[in-house]
């Protein structure tokens, strides 16, 4: 029988939303269209239109060694052309954002190629070739993964996942990125590392608590779903922590 | 330094405060009566941006300003996500606790009025450094004692 993948345990609602996004045969809906050179700027790697500054030159022009792995693996667009490794970090209010670091690792993971995600607590790091990392940055931000409120694009000076959020909804930021206009609509007015951009850039309505609820991949013990409601979520966590003690002792079900 | 015949109240919004509606709730507080110290905490907005590779820029944040409390105005460096007061008598604390209601009621958001002790009770390493052995004891855990502003004195009705 064919191997099929489950992503991942659990019968709840927020379990449900974990194996929609890890999954790649799941489109994910899109939201907001923000466009290429908005990416640019939020990034702040590069000034949009410029050309992409190069760490080596593109393989094509280059000698390379006769080795298998290399024959058998595709390089990215990127890495095909020598783009130098940059970066994009998310930082994930714990009140129900819609993706969370290690949702967004396990989700990238299976959605992208050529990537480096580093995982942390309060916020997730995704590194790779600039121009692969634009095409999916692109996708990060359009789609469901991201709320204008709740999901904050943060390269440094990431605090404020896990406080109380402003009066108006926002995640705190020390850096104020992002603003609320008078409209309700979201506007970066810094790049993700805090520097004032020339003109603001629109993200969007802030999606409303319903939605929230509805997309979240966060459990929540006040005011939505609790970890301990989902039984099946339990065993799987149970069983994987007592398989990994007891890893050095030889296990034997 | 904290006497224990004094009590301690601690006010905590469910959202973290934007400068009016602090502005608003100082205001109310003070009109209550009988605070001997008031702390205000929460997380720092600062001047520069502290790390990454911007690092040492200025930081422009339209929440951090000035804000007319009684008669003098504070400079915000903070956004307020809780208020500690040390009242003369505990008759007082059912006033506090009307005015922070009144101020959240049109809000959409709430707030918990705890009764506890919140300030500090012994002089901490930092403040023997900074205020030596002979501090005035009132005055320890009102302000960070690495930075160099002191406490802001309101005037009350007394």
């Amino acid at each position: 029988m064919a191997y099929k993948p489950q992503y991942g345990p659990g019968t709840s609602k927020v379990a449900e939303n974990r194996r929609k996004q890890m999954n790649p045969n799941q489109k994910l809906e899109k939201l907001r269209d923000v466009t290429d050179e908005d990416i640019v700027l939020l990034l702040g790697h590069r000034a949009p239109g410029a050309a992409y500054p190069t760490a080596h030159p593109p393989l094509a022009e280059q000698q390379e060694p006769d080795c298998p792995i290399r024959k058998i693996v595709t390089p990215t667009e990127g890495a095909k052309a020598g783009d130098r490794v940059r970066y994009i970090q998310f930082t994930d209010s714990m009140f129900f954002a819609p993706c969370h670091p290690y949702q967004r690792t396990y989700t990238e993971c299976y959605r992208f190629r050529g990537i480096d995600p580093g995982t942390l607590s309060g916020r997730q790091i995704l590194e790779c070739r600039e121009r692969d990392l634009e095409k999916y940055a692109k996708d990060l931000i359009n789609t469901e993964l991201l709320d204008p409120a709740r999901t904050g694009i943060r390269g440094a000076t990431v605090h404020g996942h896990s406080l109380r959020l402003d009066e108006n909804g926002m995640m705190f930021d020390m850096l104020q990125r992002r603003v609320l206009g008078e409209d309700g609509i979201v506007r970066h007015v810094k790049n993700q590392i805090g520097e004032p951009l020339d003109r603001a850039v629109e993200i969007g309505k802030p999606m409303d608590e319903k939605w929230l609820k509805a997309h979240t991949t966060i459990f929540h013990s006040l005011g939505d779903v609790a970890f301990r409601d989902d039984q099946e979520y339990i065993e799987y966590v149970q069983r994987i922590h007592t398989l990994r003690t007891k890893y050095g002792f030889l296990p034997k079900e | 330094m904290t006497d224990a015949i004094y009590p301690q109240v601690r006010i905590v919004p469910m959202r973290l405060l934007r400068p009016d509606t602090a502005e608003q709730l100082l205001n109310k507080l003070i009109q209550v009566g009988g605070i001997r110290r008031m702390t205000i905490n929460g997380p720092n907005l600062p001047a520069t941006v502290p790390y990454g590779p911007a690092r040492g820029e200025p930081n422009p944040h339209p929440d951090r300003r000035a804000i007319r409390v009684g008669d003098q105005d504070v400079m915000l460096q903070i956004q307020v996500g809780m208020v500690i007061l040390e009242l003369e008598d505990e008759s007082y604390i059912p006033a506090v606790k009307k005015a922070a209601d009144e101020t959240f009621a049109d809000k959409g958001f709430s707030c918990t009025v705890q009764q506890g002790r919140y300030m500090k009770t012994q002089p901490t390493l930092s403040d023997y450094a900074k205020y030596g052995p002979d501090a005035d004891r009132e005055l320890l855990g009102l302000v960070d004692p690495r930075k160099k502003d002191r406490p802001i004195i309101i005037q009350g009705t007394k």
